[in-house]
């Protein structure tokens, strides 16, 4: 009996001691990517004890599809080449939150939504790191330069440009439409040869951004306002009803495409419920598996110009600095780092993930090899002009309302007014001015 | 005595640890920020008072405005699921209890089944099955004849909802089909066979022995289906993303966006307790409702 009583009490201990434990284990560490870098640690004693002596610097990222083993091979690359300093890098799906909560010494940041972190302090001006690297701004493409340059400073390194692609069957396509008549022109010829092939497919949601955004840039419509986006402009609601006669006027593309449906329907087959697209606006992250449907026969081409002038829309991935950063030794680790990552040798690397690096000299040498980077080669010709999105306080929450509803009735309602829609843009501008208002 | 108050403070003290650790501390932390101007980049800028819940309730707030959307998408989804997770359960479980022995078995385990796959696996079987371009349902149902082109089942309402139910009900009628079955086994035999003796049908039985007999699983069943319902969030964040339109962004999804997509912890915090109070009003008017029945029952019991 009293056997049994100690041996209860045991276990109730040994119950709070782990409970205790495991709470000290979830507030221990400073940084979100401590447990990455207990995990690193724990593989390799030989490295673990050679990694305590070097300076470590923390690099968060978002690279959790394909792209991740690319960016892997250039941070273990540099950390190869190094006696001093090591990076820890931490690949995560939602990393920008991790960052906010925990922090990090590097981290990689969309060029639209660098100047919501250079407003919160969160990530600090870099041109320090940039001549203790011997890089400058010269090194980049003009977007790129423009995209890092806030307030009169620079706020990142410049990793790669992405733009909005064009993807195409060859079995229908003959030659790449570069504009919005060449569509049109296709869309005849494949509709008069099977009624459930289009020439191209408006999405519901996902890349909706991305559509009404290229042709914006296309039209040459400006959305700053007063640190805030207007988007009750007649050129705006031009743009976005252009999207709508695509669909319900000149029927390029069929309606109710839902999400990601530009890219669903070009990797289908036509048959009578399954509607096909020929050609596909869409993100270079769809390579991959366009390439697995449809190998030599697809090609890939700049987005044709529908709209005034030749640009396309683009997100960009950017390396910032934590303003939490001030440790001489950190900055000099960070500087070669950045050293070691500009050289068309190890930036290449980038290339291989199907990326486009603004990096100039890189750019020339993709340019050079287009059967060895055939993405990157033609998004060489998109990245020197590519437009990104407003950089304004939180551009996310700015375009929320646009995303999440204007363009999903753009692309469902046939009967949309003009006037509707211009209801509409005068609320998502009202929201619009209240996110930035929180800066 | 005092050696078994000792001994009983040692056993629940884990308990208390957790209690406070994982549910009181961040509840009670999640009240102070509702008070406070707090998001995740400028960390806490101080005291506003009751201006996170004002926030809420202005016309002009855009947080006014989510938080409507999300509350109305939600009661949408509570009114249709709800009686359906009930209704649709009971019918199962009296299926099931009424299947020879050796077969019982088989079929709870095959309806129960579905509740141990997780939402992202149940989210993809339905995405596949109601694609709007090119699904198996509309594969199914034109070539059927039944319809003459496809359904936006995703793209479209009602069509979106009517698949967000369904999923709902398949995931997760089989844990409230136990329920009833346990419910079921509690209730008397011999009620049966006398109401059978008396000449009692099917429906009668149903009605006077069944029903009344799973009275306090019903309600059991009725009030976590309510706040599951509530808190409903994978099945529409996975299989519609919100949309058509935001019309199926459920309450949850409205707040994850004010914490993460506006950075709000404060507005975000204000809304999730104001879900909460409107969960418990549908909680105690439930109960008050059940309260009433009882009361009436024992009236009616003690003048017989």
């Amino acid at each position: 009996m009293k056997a049994r009583r100690v041996l209860s009490m045991i276990l109730t201990a040994a119950i709070v001691m782990g409970v205790c434990a495991g709470c000290g284990s979830n507030s221990g560490g400073e940084t979100g990517v401590q447990p990455k870098q207990d995990e690193q640690e724990a593989e390799s004693t030989k490295e673990e004890s050679q990694g305590a002596d070097k300076v470590q610097i923390t690099f968060l990222n978002g690279f959790t599809g394909g792209d991740g083993d690319y960016m892997r091979k250039i941070t273990d690359g540099f950390n190869a080449s190094q006696d001093q300093y090591e990076i820890l890098e931490s690949q995560e799906k939602d990393h920008l939150t991790n960052y906010k909560a925990n922090g990090a010494d590097m981290v990689v940041i969309q060029g639209s939504e660098l100047y919501t972190y250079m407003a919160d302090g969160m990530i600090r001006e870099v041109s320090s790191i940039y001549e203790a690297a011997g890089l400058s701004l010269d090194n980049y493409v003009d977007a790129a330069q423009d995209i890092v340059s806030l307030d009169g400073g620079i706020y990142a390194f410049p990793l790669d440009i992405h733009p909005l692609t064009m993807f195409y069957n060859k079995e229908l396509v003959a030659e790449a439409p570069a504009t919005y008549e060449e569509l049109a022109a296709l869309n005849t010829k494949l509709q008069s040869e099977n009624k459930d092939v289009y020439a191209m497919a408006v999405p519901g949601a996902g890349l909706s951004e991305w559509y009404y955004m290229m042709l914006a840039a296309q039209n040459g419509v400006e959305f700053e306002k007063d640190g805030a986006c207007n988007f009750a402009t007649d050129a705006f609601a031009d743009t976005l009803m252009k999207w709508h006669d695509v669909i319900f006027v000149d029927k390029i593309s069929p309606a109710n495409m839902g999400l990601d449906g530009e890219f669903t329907s070009f990797a289908k087959t036509a048959d009578d419920v399954t509607v096909q697209s020929a050609v596909a606006l869409t993100g270079p992250w769809f390579y991959t598996a366009a390439l697995d449907v449809y190998g030599d026969n697809l090609g890939i081409a700049p987005v044709p110009l529908i709209g005034k002038e030749q640009t396309t829309y683009a997100g960009s991935h950017n390396i910032a600095v934590s303003s939490s950063v001030t440790e001489e030794a950190k900055l000099a680790g960070i500087a070669e780092f950045f050293r070691y990552m500009y050289t068309p040798e190890n930036l290449l690397n980038w290339a291989d993930a199907g990326q486009t690096p603004v990096h100039k000299e890189t750019l020339e040498q993709i340019k050079a090899n287009p059967e060895k980077y055939p993405l990157p080669a033609v998004n060489a010709e998109q990245v020197v002009n590519a437009k990104i999105a407003p950089q304004v306080y939180n551009v996310g929450g700015q375009l929320a309302y646009l995303n999440e509803t204007i363009f999903g009735r753009i692309v469902s309602e046939e009967n949309l007014t003009r006037e509707d829609l211009m209801k509409e843009l005068e609320k998502a501008t009202e929201i619009a001015r209240q996110v930035a208002d929180e800066e | 005595m005092k050696k078994r108050t000792g001994k009983a403070i040692l056993f629940f003290t884990p308990f208390m640890i957790c209690f406070f650790t994982f549910w009181a501390l961040p509840f009670l932390y999640g009240v102070y920020m509702s008070f406070r101007k707090v998001s995740l980049t400028k960390g806490d800028r101080g005291f506003v008072g009751l201006e996170n819940y004002r926030a809420l309730f202005e016309q002009s707030s855009m947080y006014a405005q989510d938080f409507l959307t999300g509350l109305k998408n939600t009661l949408l989804f509570v009114a249709v699921s709800v009686p359906l997770l009930i209704v649709i359960a009971l019918a199962l479980a009296l299926i099931v209890e009424a299947l020879p022995a050796r077969l019982k078995s088989v079929y709870r385990t095959i309806f129960f089944m579905s509740y141990a796959i997780s939402v992202t696996a149940v989210s993809s079987v339905f995405l596949w099955l109601f694609n709007g371009n090119g699904g198996y349902i509309n594969n199914l149902l034109v070539q059927a004849h039944l319809i003459q082109k496809p359904v936006p089942w995703l793209e479209a309402q009602p069509f979106a909802w009517i698949v967000l139910v369904a999923a709902t009900l398949w995931w997760t009628v089989g844990y409230n089909m136990m329920l009833f079955i346990n419910g079921l086994n509690e209730i008397d035999g011999a009620l049966y066979e006398a109401a059978s003796v008396d000449g009692a049908g099917f429906l009668k039985k149903l009605w006077y022995i069944t029903l009344p007999g799973l009275r306090n699983v019903t309600v059991y069943v009725s009030l976590t289906s309510i706040i599951a319902s509530f808190n409903m969030y994978g099945q529409a964040n996975l299989i519609t993303k919100g949309g058509p339109t935001q019309s199926t962004k459920t309450l949850i999804m409205v707040i994850q966006d004010v914490i993460l997509k506006k950075n709000n912890l404060g507005v975000g915090n204000a809304m999730a307790l104001a879900m909460g109070v409107v969960v418990m009003a549908f909680a105690l008017c439930q109960q008050h409702l059940t309260k009433e029945k009882k009361e009436l029952k024992e009236v009616g019991g003690n003048g017989r």
